[in-house]
């Protein structure tokens, strides 16, 4: 095991280490290597991870959740007297079990799935710790007369600043050719993905129109009766880390089951979105890739999850507790495959885009 | 083509029952005008549109209006010298009329989705029909015209190809050539006479939605929601000219006989006269208060009839050569006006779940009653939200029907989708407002009034039944609601007839194969009545002493259950029967509570307190009232009584 931890600093060099940051692979539990790839992902998008590390100094003793766990094993990182090694995210794992039945098991999950109930899950309890801090204040301030102070909608967390941006659907008549529009708020995109493109491409296509017709018509608020209609979607506000989810699993009702989507599809190291509305805040945001989930083998319930990083210019990859680095071009390993000959592929799953001025 | 939907019994959509609430004669138009013609030998104008009825003017006077369409008329051509009308509609079919007599002759159920654009073959005498189910049928006049009951099938030839839905659709009069604009951006175009798909024209960067085809069918004029009119010649299929005179999207078109001038309206609410020759040659005709629908040529052709998405229809008159050199200014009111009527443009179920509180759009509010299906009460010009909040009563009454606003004036009501939904609501024939019942308790259920009432013609079924008192006013009016139609649930309609009418044969012959099973059953004096349950469990509150209880305050109570419409008198009544004791019987020995509190034969109904969700019950509340308002939860309601000193 030593050995193979020098090999890896070997590598970095020992000058080029950068000071104050650590590589530590994570255990795999039996199949939690879908939690692993993600946590490490996270890890490495800086914001997320001072944040959560701020949360951890500020909250010294509060009951145990989520976050907590989260942050006690963020902290436990980024304070090892190592600079390389593995680390055993047991009590995450473990509360992550109790707080949802679908993960209490130890069947692969979906990386995805597992992002998404993170996310929602941390600015959920964010939310609930904020607003139990204003009760007790509210309980201090009533002897004062105040009022007023629930129905402000509520304040974004700092979950929302990292990973919340702003969809907005423009819906136009096809009769009265009115136009209306709706926002509503993402943590991440998740996008349709097409053989031999790039993810360009797919947000393009994603913000393609689509016709609502037939039995889908529009109910036109103007027009008082359903009518055909085209709506397309596009990004009114972009996020400071644009996370981007590839549909790679379809549901193949002839096998009755999911199946994997191996295509090629390029993600370059910078991004820039081109499918903004016309009034959007920040549309010429420049996005770096700073992390990349892969999924490797032929189906969603099987197969492996690893992640990519960029941590001070260079490439990591992890594999559970075993971290290695790698060359900026074996990214293209992880494209995806030009035929669909074979099953089983290593393809970028979920990508991590951060906005160059967050950097 | 049969009238009706083959087997629509035994598909497995459900059959809905809608009914509409109108005025016997309905003049003027109430809203959008789709569609006009003009019968230039009578004089007479016909004008259709979102309210479905097609109308009939004469010197702006109203002859009679046409109806039996269920949903918008989106276009019309009279054919046949003015004999004969066909009119598009987007409760998908095409019906045939008689125009000088106003009945529909036949209806074309061909079409799968809303049709939205015909064209006629004046020399041919025959018409295309083309619609959002992309499909463009052509139809010989002369064989709809041989269509009886026992010989209803057509034969038609269709023009494949489109891709998209098509908006509009144009024909020259010897019907060489078709034109169609769709929502793929481009002119489609085909030989009628063989079928045979010609060639496409890409130019417009929308959809198009006004065609004109010249009468030797070698140029066609099209207008788009690109806000471009273009001009093509068909010949070496070239745009030769694109005309940008209007700001907005053209949805109406016309071109003079000689095809040497193009008048177009559109979404910028403005009629302009181009000269094609010269199209910096241009005149505003008039300015609409609505984006423009429609126009036809007058008589004469010095004018145009124009209608609007509002209900009034307006005649300009065009420009002339001294208008075209600016040496005389353009009039700026019309030559005449058919005026329309206000639509209604909301409409909110009161919670007794009877009547309905509108607005039209000239901010009229109004309240309904479904029952009687006619207006009760015109209230003018109030604010509809305070009206709304006056009304609010806190009762609580299922679902069994809801209101659909999309014929723009009338009230179509859409009775619940089956047994469940349409018979949910149970009320006491007090509340509703119907004296000589045999109890006084008894329980009505509206959605078996309503159908008893619109069917009580058909097969001779069900009169005298004492339950109908509160339809009498209407029955004197029939024409004030007419069944609407079954139809496949958000599908199409299946047969609609007007309620008066529902005893004749062929009518009867028709019910017999569409009313749905659930409804017959129903219908029938002698069916039993299937009362919504609600479910729930009493307990006592903490002050009730222990020894009046005859069962174990904390062992878990029995869960209960009654017809939702119980009111909470009625619980206390079982509460002081079933669940208080006699207060020395079952006491251990209490000191205080022998002789100060007797056995609970000295308590009556008024010192029991009930209380959901810590309020206070009224007597009165029903359960589903409670459950609803107070409880507000889809769990079994848990009601806490106590004993209060009156």
């Amino acid at each position: 095991m030593g050995a193979n931890i020098s090999q890896l600093e070997r590598d970095i060099g020992s000058e080029q280490f950068p000071c104050n940051e650590h590589y530590f692979g994570l255990v795999n539990f039996g199949n939690t290597c879908y939690s692993n790839s993600v946590l490490q992902a996270l890890y490495f998008c800086k914001p997320f991870r001072d944040k959560v590390l701020e949360y951890k100094a500020k909250n010294k003793r509060t009951k145990e959740t989520l976050l907590t766990c989260l942050a006690d094993l963020f902290h436990s990182i980024a304070t090892q007297k190592k600079k390389v090694g593995s680390i055993a995210p047991k009590k995450f794992i473990a509360r992550l079990r109790k707080e949802k039945e679908e993960f209490d098991n130890y069947m692969q999950q979906d990386a995805h799935e597992f992002l998404n109930f993170l996310i929602n899950h941390i600015s959920e309890i964010i939310l609930a710790e904020r607003q139990q801090n204003s009760v007790t204040n509210n309980i201090k301030s009533k002897a004062a007369g105040e009022n007023g102070t629930s129905h402000a909608p509520p304040e974004p967390t700092w979950v929302h600043e990292i990973f919340q941006g702003i969809l907005t659907s423009e819906t136009r008549c096809l009769n009265c050719e009115n136009v209306s529009s709706k926002d509503e708020d993402f943590f991440d995109l998740q996008v349709d993905i097409e053989q031999n493109t790039s993810i360009t491409h797919c947000l393009r296509c994603f913000s393609n129109t689509e016709t609502l017709c037939s039995d889908n018509k529009f109910k036109c608020d103007n027009c008082s009766s359903y009518q055909e209609a085209q709506k397309r979607m596009r990004v009114k506000k972009l996020p400071m880390i644009l996370a981007l989810h590839l549909k790679r699993f379809k549901y193949m009702e002839q096998y009755n089951r999911h199946i994997k989507v191996s295509h090629r599809v390029v993600f370059p190291l910078e991004l820039r979105l081109f499918n903004t509305s016309d009034d959007a805040l920040n549309p010429d945001r420049l996005y770096d890739l700073v992390a990349v989930v892969i999924h490797c083998g032929s189906g969603p319930n099987r197969g492996h999850y690893i992640s990519i990083v960029k941590s001070h210019g260079f490439w990591l990859l992890f594999d559970d507790d075993q971290v290695d680095k790698i060359d900026a071009s074996t990214i293209e390993d992880f494209y995806g495959l030009t035929a669909d000959t074979q099953k089983s592929s290593e393809t970028g799953y979920i990508l991590f885009y951060q906005s160059r001025e967050s950097l | 083509m049969a009238n009706l939907k083959p087997g629509s019994q035994n598909t497995r959509k459900k059959v809905q029952v809608s009914m509409v609430i109108c005025e016997a004669e309905e003049k003027r138009h109430r809203s959008g005008v789709n569609a006009l013609q003009l019968d230039p030998v009578l004089d007479r104008l016909y004008s259709a549109g979102r309210d479905s009825i097609i109308r009939v003017y004469e010197h702006e006077r109203f002859l009679h209006g046409m109806e039996h369409h269920t949903d918008w008329v989106n276009d019309i051509v009279l054919c046949c010298g003015g004999r004969h009308l066909i009119s598009a509609s987007s409760d998908t079919t095409v019906k045939v009329w008689n125009a000088h007599k106003g009945f529909c002759m036949s209806t074309l159920r061909t079409h799968k989705d809303y049709v939205k654009a015909l064209a006629y073959a004046k020399d041919r005498e025959q018409v295309a029909s083309a619609g959002l189910d992309k499909s463009i049928y052509l139809w010989d006049i002369n064989t709809l015209m041989a269509l009886t009951a026992s010989n209803n099938t057509v034969t038609t030839s269709s023009l494949i190809g489109s891709k998209e839905s098509i908006y509009s659709l144009a024909m020259n009069p010897s019907g060489s050539i078709i034109v169609s604009g769709s929502t793929e951006k481009a002119l489609r175009l085909w030989d009628p006479r063989t079928c045979a798909k010609l060639f496409k024209l890409k130019g417009h960067a929308d959809n198009v939605k006004a065609l004109v085809v010249s009468r030797d069918g070698t140029l066609c004029l099209s207008g788009s929601s690109d806000g471009s009119i273009k001009l093509w010649n068909l010949g070496n299929q070239r745009n030769i000219l694109t005309i940008r005179v209007h700001t907005d999207s053209v949805w109406a078109l016309l071109a003079t006989e000689s095809f040497s001038h193009v008048i177009s309206g559109g979404r910028d609410k403005k009629i302009i006269m181009t000269d094609l020759k010269n199209t910096a040659n241009s005149v505003v005709v008039c300015v609409e208060e609505a984006p423009i629908l429609k126009m036809c040529f007058t008589a004469d052709q010095q004018a145009v009839w124009v209608s609007t998405s509002d209900s009034s229809i307006r005649c300009w008159k065009l420009p002339t050569e001294k208008h075209f050199k600016d040496e005389a200014k353009m009039p700026s009111t019309p030559v005449s006006l058919i005026p329309g009527g206000a639509a209604i443009r909301q409409a909110v179920v009161l919670n007794d779940k009877r009547h309905i509180l509108t607005k039209d759009a000239q901010e009229n509010v109004a309240v309904y009653d479904v029952l009687r299906a006619r207006q009760v009460e015109d209230l003018g010009q109030i604010n509809f939200q305070e009206e709304l909040k006056n009304r609010f009563k806190m009762v609580y009454v299922p679902n069994w029907f809801n209101v659909d606003l999309k014929t723009g004036f009338m009230l179509t009501v859409h009775l619940g989708q089956d047994e469940v939904d349409c018979f949910a609501a149970w009320v006491s024939a007090r509340d509703a407002g119907i004296r000589d019942t045999p109890e006084p308790d008894h329980k009505v259920n509206y959605g078996k009034l309503l159908l008893q009432a619109l069917f009580e013609h058909w097969r001779g079924v069900r009169n005298g039944s004492r339950k109908q008192v509160a339809l009498q006013r209407s029955q004197t009016h029939s024409a004030y609601f007419k069944i609407d139609g079954f139809s496949e649930v958000g599908g199409r309609t299946l047969y609609r007839v007007l309620v008066g009418d529902t005893s004749g044969d062929t009518e009867n012959a028709l019910l017999n194969e569409t009313v749905p099973n659930w409804v017959i059953s129903n219908i029938e004096e002698n069916c039993t009545n299937k009362f919504i349950k609600v479910q729930f469990y009493l307990q006592p509150h903490s002050s009730v002493p222990t020894h009046l209880l005859k069962q174990d305050r904390l062992k878990k109570p029995d869960r209960l259950v009654a017809n939702d419409f119980i009111q909470c008198r009625k619980v206390a009544e079982h509460i002081l029967e079933k669940l208080l004791g006699d207060g020395t019987a079952s006491s251990p020995g209490g000191g205080d509570a022998d002789s100060s509190t007797p056995s609970n034969n000295g308590y009556n109904v008024d010192q029991i307190e009930l209380t959901c969700n810590e309020q206070v019950l009224d007597p009165s509340m029903d359960l589903r009232t409670v459950k609803h308002f107070i409880w507000k939860s889809s769990s079994d309601l848990t009601l806490y009584y106590k004993i209060i000193n009156k």
